[in-house]
């Protein structure tokens, strides 16, 4: 009895932080989302609008594309990082000359600010100025992401695959060594190829390192802003308007609170669900495998 | 070579106020009324723009040596500079003790009773009034700082035009007059109107490709960004003679069947035939805010286009950041038939009377000191030193300024059209909700830059929502 008290004791500042910052602004968020809030319209006031904001929300076509887009935007950025993470860790995992080096150099854009990686980018792709336009169009390619969708979609794909692929490589190198090595030397042993280990014994055994990265990688690119927005400000068009470009548009310049707060809770929601959906389906196929 | 002319613009060349020449009484009037406040240090924000680094590091160094206030003059993107002080206003924590009001924003501030009036504030306080303040001095710019019973919420410290900038060196070329003679059958003088623009466009963007240039027919302000809006809604719009960002300000429509002019063929002409102009600007021009396009213009990449004024004397005097110094024509924008008459009468404008001015937000823990500041920026013997360093003028007397006289001809007479035709231009419609129905509007304009919709469909939609998020903001029920 004593002890539990002295625990709950100990962890009472940790729960008040808690509660502080997670909490209690995820539960004004919810709560302003149900009432009509512009703080520039003519009254100003909070006007209650129960569950209509998300009923605005099913066919405001602008929110749904700029959902379809950030889940285009992630499906391309986390499918590229988890492979490529995947590959350099194994790669790491080898002695080879340099690898220190190559292992400092790869880690530098995690040091980068987002802000600063965005602004790094768009530097280097100002027509003009950058010197990605000026030796695409050495080769015959004419390169502007401020005048042609799909490349400043592949733009944006392209930095935040340089920008993060380093993390999984990290979490996954880390994962990969602290990996037994007898169930790998007993397979080679008897024989097993490459992939044979990687699908039968190293992804299996990784599961829950791959999980967390996954989860991690989606929750970040379904959610990114300040890149995109120093990059290519949602554009050409609204050609990279993701979601979170939009809901930042929504809820600071338009000042529509109310709004914003639901787009914000949706998101949320949406993004928990995909990824219990995708942990649900992983699990299935392990237990079918089995 | 294009790297220095995108770089953001230096600050202007440290010429010291006047303060020296000043009377030595007027001198301790200022360091006397500062007493109570010595020490104490006040905040402000503005946007990056030549003005604001002016005050930031000739005017504030300067007050705080006269009068013991230490001045803290942020100086930052427009972007974060409304997000930063609308923030700082709406939940009171009195970070700034004055801030940028841009003549645009003010009636938001305004209904949401952010800004300490002024005029009361004098009222209350006559032993800080500078004696010299003289608001009759201020041009008629200052009214858009007043409120309905016109007290005053700012003194204005920036007021320019967004004016048409051409190349003198190319139009006066003999080989290109020929040349342009020869295709389009009229002597090549700055456009008057749109067609003689597009022409003209279309010339040089054909003759940069033939020469080997780095040379295009027009800037365009079509970034993905709010610039882009702006652009279209205070220049090229009431250029072609929609007014208000064809809102009516009676019925609160944008809609031609509720009254209103957003989705009327004018606008939509004016739309197309802007868009249409990128296939003549520079491939940084779907990337370029208002600073991106004087940078184009500076560094000689566009034979024409529209500027603001702001930027106007760097970019025609200074050879350290700009490669057409002496060649800059000044000029008013291109009109559409019976726009110019309108604006001449009144009714219309055509273009943009762009300016700020610094308020005190009822946040602000220094409003005495605030107020000082504001006032010692504002000072008479200051404006010509500021006007020729920032090419901005909001005193009457300015325009008499030796040093102002001196410098129009270099600026091909900009300061003059400010005097004399500075009437024809008007500042943004005074919407409380202006940056919401900026929002609803912005996306549209950029889906027409891309090609995503067509000006037409853009502007049919466009004015629909505009319709539905007024009344959702309690205008037109």
């Amino acid at each position: 009895m004593r002890s539990n008290r002295t625990a709950w004791g100990l962890l009472a500042p940790t729960l008040l932080v808690l509660g502080f910052a997670g909490l209690l602004p995820f539960f004004y968020v919810v709560y302003v989302g149900f009432f009509d809030w512009n703080v520039f319209s003519k009254t100003g006031d909070l006007v209650w609008a129960g569950a209509n904001n998300y009923r605005r929300l099913v066919f405001d076509t602008e929110f749904l594309a700029a959902l379809k887009r950030g889940i285009v935007f992630t499906l391309w950025t986390v499918t590229l990082e988890m492979v490529l993470g995947m590959a350099l860790a194994q790669l790491l995992m080898r002695e080879f000359k340099g690898k220190s080096f190559f292992r400092a150099v790869h880690a530098l854009p995690l040091t980068v600010a987002p802000i600063a990686v965005g602004a790094t980018w768009r530097l280097m792709t100002i027509p003009g100025l950058g010197p990605l336009p000026y030796y695409l169009r050495r080769i015959g390619i004419d390169y502007n992401i401020g005048r042609y969708a799909g490349q400043a979609f592949a733009t944006t794909v392209l930095m935040d695959v340089w920008h993060w692929t380093p993390f999984v490589t990290l979490t996954l190198l880390a994962g990969l060594t602290a990996l037994p090595r007898e169930p790998f030397e007993q397979a080679m042993v008897d024989g097993a190829n490459r992939w044979q280990i990687l699908r039968h014994l190293t992804l299996p055994m990784l599961r829950p390192v791959i999980l967390t990265a996954l989860f991690l990688r989606i929750m970040d690119a379904l959610r990114i802003v300040d890149e995109v927005w120093m990059l290519t400000g949602g554009g050409p068009g609204t050609a990279t308007r993701y979601v979170g470009i939009h809901v930042w548009r929504v809820v600071f310049p338009k000042t529509d609170y109310g709004y914003g707060s639901a787009m914000s809770v949706l998101l949320l929601y949406f993004t928990i669900v995909l990824c219990w959906l995708l942990l649900t389906a992983i699990t299935q196929a392990r237990r079918e495998t089995d | 070579m294009l790297l220095i002319a995108c770089a953001p613009p230096a600050a202007p060349a440290p010429a010291a106020p006047a303060e020296e020449k000043a009377p030595a009484e007027e001198m301790s009037w200022w360091a006397k009324a500062a007493e109570p406040y010595k020490g104490v240090t006040i905040k402000g924000i503005s946007e990056s723009t030549p003005p604001s680094k002016y005050m930031q590091q000739v005017l504030a160094p300067a007050f705080e040596k006269e009068t013991g206030i230490k001045v803290e003059f942020e100086v930052t993107s427009w972007d974060q500079m409304y997000d930063k002080e609308i923030k700082d206003m709406e939940s009171g924590t009195g970070i700034y003790d004055f801030v940028y009001i841009e003549q645009d924003i003010i009636y938001a501030y305004l209904a949401r009773d952010f800004l300490v009036d002024l005029t009361n504030f004098m009222d209350e306080h006559p032993e800080l009034v500078y004696a010299d303040l003289d608001l009759d001095d201020f041009t008629s710019f200052i009214d858009y700082f007043k409120d309905d019973q016109g007290h005053i919420y700012g003194l204005p410290f920036e007021a320019f035009l967004k004016v048409y900038l051409y190349r003198k060196d190319l139009f006066g070329d003999p080989e290109v007059q020929a040349a342009f003679k020869e295709k389009y059958g009229w002597d090549l003088r700055p456009a008057t109107n749109f067609d003689e623009y597009a022409q003209i466009a279309e010339f040089f963007t054909e003759w940069g490709q033939e020469k080997g240039l780095e040379l295009w027919g027009t800037t365009v302000q079509a970034g993905s960004h709010p610039a882009a809006f702006y652009e279209m809604a205070e220049t090229i719009w009431p250029s072609w003679g929609v007014y208000n960002w064809g809102i009516n300000m009676e019925t609160w429509k944008a809609t031609t069947a509720n009254g209103g002019s957003l989705d009327s063929d004018k606008a939509k002409a004016a739309l197309g035939f802007w868009v249409g102009m990128l296939k003549y600007a520079p491939p940084e021009a779907t990337s370029s805010t208002w600073d991106e396009v004087a940078a184009t213009f500076a560094a000689g990449r566009a034979a024409q286009g529209w500027v603001y004024g702001e930027n106007a004397a760097w970019i025609a005097t200074d050879e350290t950041r700009s490669k057409v110094v002496g060649n800059v024509g000044v000029a008013l924008p291109p009109t559409a038939p019976g726009v110019m008459e309108e604006a001449e009468a009144g009714k219309g404008y055509i273009g943009y009377y762009d300016g700020g001015a610094l308020g005190i937000p009822h946040s602000s823990k220094n409003k005495e000191a605030a107020w000082l500041f504001l006032q010692w920026v504002s000072r008479k013997d200051f404006q010509g030193d500021f006007a020729a360093a920032a090419a901005r003028i909001v005193r009457k007397s300015t325009f008499d300024d030796p040093k102002v006289k001196e410098l129009d001809p270099k600026v091909d007479g900009y300061f003059t059209l400010m005097k004399e035709k500075g009437y024809l231009f008007a500042g943004a419609p005074p919407f409380p909700f202006h940056a919401q129905i900026r929002e609803v509007i912005l996306p549209y304009v950029l889906k027409a830059i891309s090609g995503e919709m067509t000006p037409e469909d853009a502007l049919d939609a466009a004015a629909q929502d505009v319709d539905a998020e007024l009344i959702q903001l309690g205008y037109g029920q």
